[in-house]
């Protein structure tokens, strides 16, 4: 098992470089002068200089690259040009509302998604079945800004003055404030990584709610979730259906089942407690690899719905030219992903030994 | 939707199931519900980007204004036939923002979109297929060094790869092509090559190099014919997410420019005025969903009629 | 503030000779060091105040070399009072010392945060509201200052939000969320009006949308081809379909409404025959296509930038068969392009308002010391635009401006297309809901029905709130609720009426300005207010090499001073 984990981490190490390589290169090819990349068109020649001396941009390509690692290294992912702010810091700020809406977005996919695919392979080629399908299929082919729209003027709009009503925008009601959980903890004081971290935990506001035990927050955070939730989870849903029921078909033709229902156990029975458990491999697989278009959808899905998170602050910087923001999250969101699907890998092959022979 | 797992399994195949012979593809696929709609959408679809000069009213640019007497920017649709007063200006899906046409922008928008679809989908497979069939067939250092490379595209979320490749590029519906294009291209590479894999060292494959087959050669005369069926499949899927993401480009601002009647730019011109004119979003919405669910709908079919192993 | 001048002082050198050891040793010596009279910070009461002057050394700065600024010497005369002396008369001085960048800071705090760094998220002011709390990408929320000298807020809390889509700014008022909202899409003022929980607040259009051209590349070198397409585009049929109700067809670039504004002819009639004649005659290259540029942001000049733009393109070849492309360029690096004339298509482009006088809109495009947004500078425009703003007597103003005006007509820099007029909404129980012409509506002046917090949605965040170094409506509008500068506009008008200071007083030929401050005003942070915070306020934005001028990072351009006062201290040289 160690042995494993370490030869998937190994094999990683050159997607990591690459990954850095790519982002640093198209950091180069933009164009112009490249400290124009990452302070801004206002940058005089002197600011330039002294920043292409800083960061080693006068120096040859290949060293520049030893520059740019370390700086990563070193957690300096530079400095927002709009904002003047550390990437690091915008990504405490902004990456915890992108977390929780992806949490709450996959919530749901795997929520509704896998009865619906358990049931549809159930009752596989009836009325039900079919519709589900025909339903993930309309889900996997919906633009998510259409889709959001169209939810946003249906609950805000439509269902409006109904108990239905939902907030069309934003994070929380105006006013409403998460207490910082260093304020509630008295931990101000505290700095250094260890206060990134709980300020990070903090802007999730769900976590921030529960841990504060302030139910009229949790009340909020969740209304003003449910809309962009179901934006961006509906292709994970589909998506997370069509592999259950896919998964659950191949399990149920299995001789053990037929051996289970030979014995007599009712078809409910051998569904739940010998087909769902064995189905539901595949689907950890497939959750993994759905990162990487909940990252893509957020950017669409926060600023239909004005959410603060990463994905409307890349939104904003393409209209603002901020390319060290790009950039910056760029390779942070890169590095995630690589990390998540580490893991799913990692964790199937302790689910399924197999795995780790091939 | 074909993710980089499913891109392994189109060409690898490792599946489990064999179920029946190979079947006549047409045959097989006319036999499968979901393909034949498949089909019937994207045929719709080919015919009304082919006739959209006969179908569409108006030009996709045509202002109305002075032109028809009472019309208004972003009017209601009005259908006679369904009981809109005869004084109105007959639009079937309204007027937009620049009080044009909209139903005669969405047909022309069929045009566009598949031909950003086929455009980027082509780019993206004539690059892929070359770095797969080079990884596949020279193997060692070069196939391992190449599919790192792909590995590392495939980090990134696409749309947001795409995002920082456009900024160097500029924004415009060429460059948003060009790197949806870029994004696309591990699908195929990986595709292909494991198709060269699979057959490499087939026996025919094997005898016409010991014949003193070129390499180039054995792998255009002998191992793509035999990628094909893959690559058709990923090709077709690949078409829905293409123009999915070329759409999302657009709809920021960064893809199509106005005035082309790109349903994304549809979208994103008149994206504030949801509330008021839902006409305008949800018309090209429909259309992008139509053009995207008749392809996914065609290479789901494709997959199972070519490659029954896949059946599920 | 309880430290003693000396220290202070101490502190304010060793500050700066940090600042200027970190800045790499600047060539020229700090004007601090050169001066032993320095610009300390206020006394406790009872002490002998210690005036500070700037320039330092208690010169004036007017003609000296390199200088082409309008100030010439701040000099705090005693603890309440302050005198500004200018290089020329300049009759809009109140006006001016009333805009938003203008806004006092706490002499201390400046120093304290270098002159950036907290200054631009945690601003100090003297105003009605102090900042509580701003939670990036959502909102900023302001809280009463308990100690402030004249009215408390209306109502206790005020939240900014923002949304730069109009439909979803109405929604939110319409659902109750918020209690007003900026710019009302034109297409829901009847929505509005029509709604009796909501009232509609309708905003004098003190602006201008406008067609720019270049005149340094072809094919719009051309003075005929300029006038060609002036006389081309059907500027009624733009205002009618894209502008909401309020708006009117420009007939000069400064709207009627400021004195002096609409002197001269009016703009060309709508002929696309006689158009299209005229361009045949220059010999135009009909066959090419030209880009059409712009910014996709919302303005009160331009409510749906990319829509106007391509109605524009298609008068454009329907009434003159020109073709144009769409270019829609970067938003924050689109004003430097077109300062820098780098915009050598057709460029559109507007200006809002910043005080209500005839030099904030055609000096500033027009005159001397104007961009190269235009090209090459006409001198029978630059002319009478000097001679308008030297001279204070209105009836010479005005013929100035006459002639100006004709010149322009003539040459058509640009095509003078709108004055927008825009719309706020609030809910109905909102007392004292009003709309500013200027567009820094004063949120403490507004009750919101029995609630504790009045709830605001505009088109955007702020960029930051330490405003000097800010231009966008956005941000000043939030930071006119925390600082005030020595005079403001009257509430919801344009008239400067006192407010840091009981007044300003002018000699004969208003070239010295002396105001006298308002007693017992505390800042934020609990300090007092007086002409020292006056003095280092205005110094830092002025002396470009003063060691707090500063700003946000990657930014610290305080483009408002030149506006106002036409030139920095120590002006930095130009970008390459």
């Amino acid at each position: 098992m160690i042995r494993f984990i370490i030869r998937r981490v190994v094999v990683s190490i050159p997607v990591l470089l690459g990954i850095l390589f790519l982002v640093f290169a198209l950091a180069r090819l933009l164009p112009g002068d490249p400290c124009v990349g990452a302070l801004g068109e206002r940058a005089t020649p002197e600011k330039c200089a002294l920043y292409n001396a800083q960061h080693g941009l006068d120096r040859p390509i290949p060293e520049q690259f030893a520059v740019y690692l370390g700086e990563i290294a070193r957690g300096d992912l530079g400095t927002s040009i709009e904002e003047g702010k550390p990437i690091g810091d915008l990504l405490i700020e902004r990456l915890p509302q992108t977390v929780e809406l992806a949490f709450y977005a996959l919530l749901f996919a795997l929520v509704v998604g896998i009865p619906l695919g358990i049931l549809s392979a159930a009752k596989r080629n009836s009325i039900v079945d079919v519709g589900t399908m025909m339903l993930a299929n309309l889900g996997v082919s919906t633009p998510i800004f259409v889709l959001g729209l169209l939810l946003a003027f249906l609950f805000a709009i439509v269902l409006n003055h109904t108990p239905l009503a939902l907030p069309p925008s934003g994070r929380l009601s105006p006013g409403a404030e998460a207490m910082p959980l260093v304020e509630a903890w008295g931990l101000e004081g505290l700095g250094g990584p260890p206060r990134a971290i709980i300020d990070f935990l903090s802007n999730i506001y769900t976590l921030n709610a529960i841990l504060r035990f302030d139910w009229k927050l949790l009340g909020d955070t969740v209304r003003h979730m449910i809309l962009p939730a179901i934006t961006l989870g509906t292709i994970p849903l589909a998506i997370v259906a069509r592999m259950t029921r896919s998964s659950l078909l191949d399990v149920l033709g299995q001789d053990y089942i037929r051996t289970a229902r030979a014995k007599g156990l009712k078809e409910r029975l051998v569904i739940v407690r010998h087909g769902v458990r064995n189905a539901m491999l595949p689907v950890v697989t497939i959750i993994g690899l759905q990162f990487g278009g909940l990252l893509s959808g957020a950017i669409l899905t926060e600023t239909i719905f004005r959410l603060g998170g990463v994905g409307s602050r890349v939104f904003e910087a393409v209209n603002g030219r901020d390319y060290a923001v790009i950039q910056g999250f760029t390779v942070v969101v890169a590095i995630g992903f690589l990390i998540v699907n580490l893991v799913v890998d990692v964790s199937y092959s302790y689910l399924d030994p197999r795995v780790r022979l091939r | 939707m074909l993710d980089a797992q499913e891109a392994m399994q189109l060409g690898a195949t490792p599946q489990t199931r064999s179920s029946g012979l190979w079947r006549d593809t047409l045959g097989s696929l006319l036999r499968q519900r979901n393909a034949v709609v498949g089909l019937a959408i994207v045929v719709f679809l080919l015919l009304v980007a082919l006739f959209a000069d006969v179908l569409a009213v108006h030009g996709p640019d045509d202002v109305m204004l002075g032109v028809e007497p009472g019309v208004k920017k972003r009017d209601d649709p009005c259908i006679h036939l369904l009981g809109c007063p005869a004084e109105t200006p007959e639009h079937w899906f309204g007027t937009d923002g620049n009080v044009r046409d909209v139903f005669s922008r969405v047909v022309h928008g069929a045009r566009v979109s598949l031909q950003i679809g086929v455009l980027t989908v082509g780019m993206a497979i004539i690059v892929g297929t070359i770095i797969g069939a080079i990884a596949g067939y020279v193997g060692g250092f070069i196939d391992d060094l190449l599919m790192r490379l792909m590995d590392v595209l495939l980090a990134f979320p696409a749309l947001l790869l795409a995002i920082a490749i456009l900024t160097v590029l500029g924004r415009g519906l060429i460059n948003a092509q060009l790197a949806i294009a870029i994004v696309a291209i591990p699908i195929y590479a990986r595709v292909m090559r494991a198709s060269v894999l699979s057959v490499r060292e087939l026996d025919y494959v094997t005898a016409s190099r010991a014949l003193g087959e070129s390499g180039a050669g054995i792998l255009v005369r002998r191992i793509l014919p035999n990628a094909l069926t893959p690559l058709v499949v990923a090709g077709t899927l690949g078409i829905a997410g293409a123009v999915l993401d070329v759409a999302a480009l657009s709809f920021v601002g960064i893809g199509a420019q106005p005035p082309l009647a790109e349903w994304g730019s549809m979208i994103g011109a008149e994206r504030n005025q949801v509330f008021t004119a839902p006409h305008l979003i949800i018309f090209p919405g429909l259309a992008i969903t139509l053009t995207v669910l008749g392809f996914n709908l065609l290479g789901d079919g494709l997959r199972d009629a070519l490659d029954p192993r896949l059946n599920r | 503030m309880s430290r003693s001048p000396r220290w202070s002082l101490l502190a304010l050198f060793a500050t700066s000779a940090i600042l200027f050891a970190a800045c790499g040793g600047a060539t020229s010596p700090s004007p601090s060091a050169a001066s032993p009279s320095a610009s300390g910070p206020a006394p406790s009461s009872g002490e002998p105040f210690d005036g500070a002057v700037y320039p330092e050394n208690g010169e004036s700065a007017c003609g000296t070399e390199g200088y082409s600024g309008q100030m010439g010497l701040i000099k705090a005369t005693a603890a309440n009072t302050v005198e500004f002396t200018l290089c020329a008369p300049d009759a809009a001085f109140l006006s001016k010392v009333a805009f938003t960048t203008l806004g006092i800071q706490d002499a201390d705090y400046l120093t304290e945060t270098g002159g950036g760094g907290d200054l631009i998220r945690e601003p100090v002011g003297t105003g009605p509201y102090k900042l509580d709390h701003w939670t990036d990408g959502q909102e900023i929320v302001l809280a009463t200052n308990e100690d402030y000298w004249g009215d408390p807020p209306k109502t206790p809390n005020a939240v900014i939000r923002w949304s730069a889509e109009a439909a979803q700014r109405l929604v939110e008022l319409q659902s109750g969320n918020v209690d007003g909202i900026d710019n009302v899409g034109a297409d829901d003022f009847p929505t509005v009006e029509g709604d009796t929980s909501l009232q509609l607040k309708p905003r004098v259009a003190l602006n201008i949308f406008y067609i720019g051209f270049n005149n340094t590349a072809a094919p719009f070198d051309k003075e005929e081809v300029r006038q060609a397409i002036a006389m081309g585009i059907n500027r009624q049929e733009i205002v009618d379909t894209f502008y909401p109700p309020g708006s009117v067809v420009a007939t000069h670039f400064t709207p009627c409404e400021i004195p002096g504004g609409c002197e001269g002819e009016d703009w060309y009639e709508f002929d696309a025959a006689t158009a299209k004649q005229m361009l045949t005659d220059a010999g135009f290259d009909f066959s090419k296509t030209y880009p059409l540029s712009l910014r996709d942001v919302v303005r009160g000049y331009l409510p749906e930038p990319v829509t106007v733009a391509t109605a524009i393109q298609a008068q454009l070849k329907t009434n003159l068969g020109i073709n144009v492309s769409i270019d829609v360029r970067d938003e924050n690096t689109y004003l430097n392009e077109a300062s820098r004339g780098e915009l050598k298509g057709i460029h559109l482009l507007g200006w809002g308002a910043d005080y209500p006088d005839v030099t904030n809109f055609l000096d500033v495009h027009f005159g001397l010391g104007s961009t190269d947004q235009f090209g090459t500078k006409w001198d029978d425009i630059t002319g009478p635009l000097k001679e308008g703003a030297e001279t204070a007597d209105q009836a010479a103003r005005e013929a100035a401006y006459a002639k100006a005006n004709d010149a322009i007509r003539q040459h058509v820099p640009m095509i003078p297309v709108a004055h927008g007029g825009s719309g706020l909404a609030f809910k109905a129980d909102v007392e004292g809901a009003h709309s500013s012409p200027l567009g820094n509506e004063a949120l403490f002046a507004m009750k919101a029905g029995d609630r504790d917090q009045i709830v605001w949605m505009q088109n955007g965040e702020p960029g930051g709130l330490y405003c000097p170094d800010e231009t966008d409506g956005e941000s000043l509008r939030v930071c006119e609720q925390i600082v005030e500068p020595l005079y403001s506009y009257e509430i919801g008008g344009t008239a400067p009426i006192p407010q840091l200071a009981t007044g300003c007083e002018a000699n004969d030929d208003s070239t010295v300005w002396t105001c006298t401050l308002r007693d017992g005003v505390t800042f934020h942070n609990g300090a007092t207010l007086d002409a020292n915070d006056v003095v280092a306020t205005f110094a830092v934005q002025w002396d470009a090499e003063h060691p707090l001028h500063v700003g946000k990072p990657e930014s610290g351009l305080f483009d408002y001073w030149t506006f106002l006062f036409a030139g920095f201290l120590n002006p930095p040289p130009p970008a390459a």
